[in-house]
């Protein structure tokens, strides 16, 4: 085991707690008035997602309605002020589950993936926050499942990207649904069109899926969080997906892969332990895993649990009343108080009315300490919403350089909070932009020097739980006046050491100097 | 003489005498009872609170429901009220015709629905959709006012059980079936946690051998008496059965690791063990075109036994509280060591599968007879595949041993648990239920 695993179980009682952030929930005043409805087909999901599609740089939220329409709302908040949108009236779609922006035509203006109870669909950006259905101009398949996962990567010399849509249960099959989960699907490119899906077969009924490079081998591969509820013979997957083979699946006879069978809902990806890996935190019911490799020089996918050493089971409700286990789902690094150290959020909610799990969930927000441990803090921060969560991001909505927070509930309104008093830590926030395919450089790695540790950052489109975001990747700093960064592009290409000053928007082009970006 | 068929001919003749149109009423009756009962496999499987212990009872109330719905209308059938404790004499019919696959459904879905009031909306909306079809099948054809009063009485025969079921201890599982408080023994041998689960830092439902017992005269009824004495120096027995874990499980073949995984039976991904013993039966009435009477007698004592044995178990459990082979094996052999099985989260001996197995094979043995040959593809949606037994003793053999290739249990603790299982199905396998 790593000499990083017993760094992080070393007590530290000497360390100063993280700062808590304050948050100010601006629910009733940001303009949000979408709800995710619906029943059975709709007790996962729904999904939030933010881009900026009005190209003033400040991320748009788009929300999930289930049986009510979904909504595209802009954002009209000043740099800095009180949170405020107006709906657009555009996608105003029925039965969405979830939702990912996603440039897949690479014209310079942001896409959506929808997933949708039924037929997905792909919506091509016009500008303007305007957008139509493009499935048949791309060859888009999009089936008639009830869609619940997606990621996106652009595989080497591809000018379309690569979609994994994962699918749930046959929605047909009422008395004895269990073993019914559907297929996946992979849509691989053919030119600038998508070629017929191919399944992922077997298929467990995920709900979150993402493409990382775990092994750090430059080639990503497609990791599936999967819900125990529902399948047979099932447990959580990783794909190989080599260029131009059929995607295979890690087995523990040729891979080392170790079975692991959860209610998977979430997967949310980051180099907590600042090895150079990507560590892995997965939701479920009751206790959550937190994954680190084992022993990168094996290379082998066999990930060690740190969730109960670290703090971050998250099992049951901290506040509220409710002492059920709980049931968790968007799961999120960030560093919400910009002390250079990535948090968690975890949204969290009964599935349905569920008496042997909580009712009354509240989310989490685990501040990282310094040895690595996590501390609750949801409740003195402001978000400890006891709404039924799902979806979620945790996003600058007002570009102030302080994390916000958007979260979707099952049958009432979406709730956002804004971070209200600044952190005593610096930030930065950074873009990447490519000439070309995959201008947004899904897939690339930004690597940030923290003392004598440096981060890996893996650039992805997937993940979570329905939700996603492209825009402003942020990066707390602590007391740093400036961060160093670089970047090792999609094609391999590694970019310099840059050093960026503190509360600062830069563009970073390969081959060339990071541009300074003003918000308003 | 096929053994199978032998053993059948030796069953009592329940319904083999019918008319033709009861005989076929008996097949909506047959149809009624397997489906049910193929629900509440997946319901048990798919319910958060049903750990092995829990899902045995639920076995134990809704076998006895269906039994007790078909032994209203058969006077060649013997109520198990006065056999089993405190289980009093179920209401009578009212007069007028009754149909039987009615009533049969009315009671199990008003018995599953009980039973299973806290699984999630999938389950939910499965039992809706069971109580719909199996309803218009069994309704198909009759006159309203015999389907209503044949409902009646189903709803009036599970309400009764459901009404003894509420007070035995067992009907309110919380937290899963872990205390929210635990406070670990002192001993050296005392059980302690074996996973990074929060959940699981304490063990599961330490008060279940509080509960009523069903065909057992009370919990310690067939205590199997004491573990070997605890040894931490090698060359003790103590010592020696733990490094016959340790020693197996490291030189596993092929065959002993599918045998641990067939017998795994893990709670919340399988049927349970008891599950498992349920769910042979219900291949071998499929296979054998079993009438439903033996049927639901069968699963009435089938499930009793298992009850019973869980109680009987745990109740040996936690007098011992004694600790795991991999607590054993890391503090004393080799630290590194990790079984093939998830070790469950409580105290080691005796073991609950190879108790529970040595039940349900000496009740099945009573009914079907010794030497009773059978295939059980209970797994195989799980990708496992169909293993055969030349019978249900030699069956629960593989079920216990099994526990020590998975490296989950001592021999002792799977032998002990046998004599223990076996002891306790005497009493579920005395219960008359046909004359």
């Amino acid at each position: 085991m790593r000499a990083v695993l017993l760094a992080l179980c070393a007590a530290s009682p000497a360390l100063a707690d993280p700062q808590v952030p304050v948050f100010a929930d601006e629910t009733a005043t940001a303009g949000f008035s979408t709800v995710y409805e619906g029943e059975w087909e709709y007790m996962v999901g729904g999904g939030v997602a933010t881009f900026d599609c009005s190209g003033d740089g400040m991320p748009e939220v788009f929300l999930s309605g289930g049986t009510g329409p979904s909504a595209l709302y802009l954002n009209l908040s000043r740099v800095g002020g009180a949170l405020a949108f107006e709906n657009t009236g555009a996608i105003s779609l029925d039965a969405v589950v979830g939702a990912y922006p996603l440039d897949i035509d690479s014209d310079g203006v942001m896409d959506l993936v929808v997933l949708r109870v039924g037929e997905d669909r792909l919506l091509r950006g016009l500008g303007d926050c305007r957008f139509e259905d493009a499935n048949a101009a791309w060859g888009f398949d999009g089936g008639d499942a009830w869609s619940t996962a997606f990621a996106a990567t652009w595989e080497r010399d591809r000018t379309f990207p690569t979609l994994a849509i994962g699918t749930y249960i046959d929605r047909k099959e009422e008395a004895f649904p269990w073993g019914s989960c559907t297929d996946n699907q992979l849509h691989r490119p053919d030119g600038d069109m998508f070629a017929a899906p191919i399944p992922l077969t077997p298929s467990f009924c995920a709900l979150s899926m993402l493409f990382t490079d775990w092994n750090n081998s430059g080639q990503p591969s497609l990791r599936v969080s999967n819900d125990r509820e529902y399948y047979k013979g099932g447990q959580e997957q990783l794909w190989h997906l080599d260029p131009g083979a059929a995607p295979r699946l890690y087995t523990d006879k040729d891979d080392g892969w170790k079975r692991l069978r959860i209610w998977g809902m979430g997967i949310a990806a980051a180099d907590i332990t600042m090895d150079g890996f990507q560590d892995y935190f997965l939701t479920s019911m009751a206790d959550n895993k937190f994954q680190i490799l084992k022993d990168p020089s094996l290379g082998k996918p066999d990930f060690a649990d740190l969730a109960f050493k670290t703090g971050i089971t998250a099992h049951r409700p901290y506040t509220g009343g409710d002492e059920h286990p709980s049931t968790a789902w968007h799961a999120q690094f960030a560093d919400v108080n910009n002390d250079g150290r990535l948090d968690l959020f975890i949204a969290k909610g009964n599935v349905a009315k569920m008496p042997d799990f909580a009712g009354k969930d509240p989310n989490n927000l685990l501040l990282q300490a310094e040895d690595g441990t996590f501390t609750e803090a949801g409740d003195r921060a402001g978000v400890a919403s006891l709404a039924t969560g799902r979806g979620a991001q945790v996003v600058d909505l007002n570009l102030d350089g302080a994390l916000d927070l958007v979260v979707v509930n099952r049958w009432t309104g979406a709730e956002v909070w804004r971070q209200t008093e600044a952190a005593s830590g610096n930030w930065v926030q950074l873009r990447l932009q490519q000439d070309g395919a995959n201008r947004d450089a899904i897939g690339s790695v930004i690597e940030v020097r923290r003392g004598d540790k440096t981060e890996r950052h893996e650039i992805a489109s997937g993940g979570g739980h329905v939700s996603g975001s492209l825009g402003w990747l942020h990066f707390g700093l602590g007391p740093a006046d400036a961060a160093e960064v670089r970047v090792i592009w999609p094609d391999g290409r590694v970019g310099d050491w840059q050093t960026l000053p503190a509360a600062s928007f830069q563009i970073l082009r390969p081959g060339a100097s990071a541009e300074a970006w003003t918000p308003g | 003489m096929n053994l199978r068929r032998r053993t059948l001919l030796a069953l009592p003749l329940l319904g083999l005498a019918r008319p033709v149109w009861a005989a076929d009423r008996a097949d909506v009756s047959r149809e009624v009872l397997l489906t049910w009962h193929k629900l509440v496999l997946e319901l048990v499987r798919h319910t958060a609170t049903y750990t092995p212990p829990v899902a045995a009872r639920a076995f134990a109330y809704v076998g006895i429901t269906a039994h007790e719905a078909l032994a209203s209308g058969n006077p060649a059938l013997i109520s198990l009220a006065g056999q089993v404790t405190d289980l009093a004499a179920l209401p009578a019919r009212a007069d007028g015709a009754h149909d039987d696959p009615c009533v049969l459904h009315a009671a199990l879905q008003a018995a599953v629905a009980e039973m299973f009031h806290n699984t999630g909306p999938t389950g939910q909306r499965a039992m809706e959709a069971m109580g719909r079809k199996l309803g218009e099948t069994a309704s198909a054809g009759i006159d309203s006012a015999v389907v209503d009063r044949s409902i009646a009485h189903g709803k009036a025969v599970a309400d009764h059980i459901l009404g003894w079921s509420r007070v035995d201890g067992g009907a309110v599982i919380d937290n899963m079936g872990f205390p929210m408080e635990h406070t670990p023994g002192t001993r050296p041998q005392d059980w302690v946690p074996t996973n990074l689960i929060r959940l699981q830092q304490a063990p599961l439902l330490p008060g279940w051998a509080q509960n009523r017992p069903f065909a057992m005269p009370s919990a310690d009824a067939a205590d199997p008496g004491p573990h070997p004495e605890f040894d931490e120096a090698p060359g003790s027995a103590f010592h020696a059965a733990a490094l016959e874990v340790y020693q197996t499980g490291r030189a596993l073949t092929d065959e002993q690791k599918l045998i641990a995984r067939f017998w795994s039976d893990d709670p919340m991904l399988t049927f349970t063990p008891a599950g498992h013993w349920i769910a042979i039966v219900l291949q071998i009435a499929e296979r054998d075109a079993l009438p439903v009477e033996v049927i639901s007698s069968t699963l009435a004592r089938l499930g009793v036994a298992q009850a019973d044995a869980f109680i009987s178990c745990w109740a040996t459990k936690f007098r011992y509280n004694l600790l795991r082979p991999v607590t054993f094996i890391k503090r004393h052999i080799d630290k590194a060591w990790e079984p093939l099985l998830i070790t469950p989260p409580f105290p080691e001996y005796t073991s609950g599968h190879s108790t529970q197995s040595g039940a349900a094979s000496t009740v099945l043995t009573a009914i079907f007879g010794e030497g009773f040959a059978f295939d059980d593809s209970t797994h195989v949606d799980e990708g496992l595949p169909v293993r055969s037994f030349p019978s249900f003793a030699a069956a629960a053999e593989e079920a216990a041993i099994s526990r020590l290739y998975g490296g989950i249990h001592f021999r002792f603790g799977n032998a002990k648990g046998l004599d223990q299982g076996r002891a306790v199905g005497a009493h579920a396998a005395a219960l008359r239920t046909a004359s």
